[in-house]
């Protein structure tokens, strides 16, 4: 049965698939292992270059940060949690050599998260990410899966137009669908 | 060795190819030998050299004898020791990583780090990455060599005295500007 969270994360590999980004770089989570098997189904089918793990998120920042310079584009999928993480390399690279990128994380933390510590990095994600000149945009269970699919094509824009790092938060917890979590 | 002697010797080969130095003292004295269009220096972006030259290695793979080079340190890698392993891993076989291991955080007051007792080179061949152990600037010269003739990716562990060059001015340059000038520099070298 298709759920609305099924159709979310459908969602989002098209829009990435429709931003042809020449590569992706994934650091793990459960809450979009669906997407990120989707990208790695996409690689395999030809319609994605290039999708790749890394071990910590300020490794993608490097690699993906660095396609820019040789006049590419990339896409990162990762965790709200990494961005303590990834900041240090986000701010003195990315930001300061102004490298688009897009980021897209699934937000732990907050509305059905079960884990009682990760609301500590979680929550004050979006003030750091904003007080370091990063763009943030939000979604969750009132934006439909088109508008999802919409919002991170055109925060991929937005990265490339403005010469800097965007993020786009997505929030899964959604009453309709109970198997929707954090 | 001395680091400027190394760096003297990896810029002697590396004119024509992307070369990204990791921050500070490593940065300052390459420029300070040479401040060319192809370096793409890391101003205080500290253990993310190699992932940058993954990145680079892998936008530049279509030309298949194009080599990315990185210049990294002891105390670089081991601030993020997971990139060498991503970058066996991804086995971009045009990456070469050339580590200058004085065994100090030389630009903070030559304060020791764990490369006194580990072997770097040791960790990078159990991931998979071609180790060279060049000693003196002449292996170092033939082990850069080899890198360009054969396929990577390569980790060269060249131990290096501690210590930093006299008098190397610092990079005061806006990080925006080296950025366009390497990407520049890249785009017209691929094009070509």
């Amino acid at each position: 049965m298709t759920t609305i969270t099924h159709e979310r994360h459908r969602s989002v590999i098209d829009a990435i698939t429709r931003l042809e980004p020449d590569g992706v770089a994934y650091v793990p989570s459960a809450s979009i292992a669906p997407i990120i098997n989707g990208l790695l189904s996409a690689e395999e089918e030809g319609t994605l270059p290039l999708i790749f793990p890394v071990s910590r998120e300020e490794e993608a920042i490097g690699i993906v940060g660095a396609y820019p310079l040789a006049g590419k584009f990339g896409v990162i999928v990762m965790q709200d949690n990494g961005f303590g993480n990834a900041l240090t390399a986000l701010t003195t690279f990315a930001v300061s050599y102004h490298l688009p990128l897009l980021i897209i994380a699934n937000t732990r933390g907050g509305l059905g998260e079960y884990n009682s510590m990760i609301h500590n990095i979680s929550a004050p994600v979006p003030e750091l990410l904003r007080s370091t000149n990063i763009p943030v945009f939000s979604l969750d269970r009132r934006n439909s899966a088109d508008d999802w699919a919409a919002t991170i094509v055109e925060a991929g824009k937005h990265s490339q137009m403005t010469y800097r790092p965007v993020v786009v938060l997505m929030e899964f917890f959604d009453h309709t669908d109970e198997k929707a979590k954090a | 060795m001395k680091r400027i002697d190394a760096l003297r010797t990896i810029i002697e080969s590396t004119a024509n190819e992307p070369v990204v130095a990791t921050c500070a003292a490593t940065s300052r004295e390459l420029a300070s030998i040479d401040d060319r269009d192809n370096h793409l220096y890391l101003l205080d972006a500290m253990g993310l050299a190699i992932s940058v030259g993954n990145g680079i290695a892998q936008c530049i793979q279509a030309n298949s004898e194009a080599r990315c080079f990185v210049i990294e340190g002891d105390g670089s890698m081991l601030m993020n020791p997971g990139a060498a392993l991503t970058a066996g891993y991804l086995r971009q076989e045009n990456l070469v990583i050339i580590v200058l291991d004085n065994g100090v955080y030389a630009s903070t007051a030559g304060i020791p780090t764990q490369a006194r007792d580990l072997d770097l080179g040791a960790i990078a061949e159990a991931a998979g990455l071609r180790v060279l152990r060049p000693e003196g600037e002449a292996e170092l010269a033939a082990a850069l060599t080899a890198s360009r003739n054969e396929a990577g990716p390569w980790f060269l562990h060249a131990r290096i005295e501690p210590g930093n060059a006299a008098s190397t001015p610092l990079l005061l340059m806006d990080p925006v500007i080296l950025g366009q000038r390497f990407q520049s520099w890249l785009l017209c070298r691929t094009a070509s």
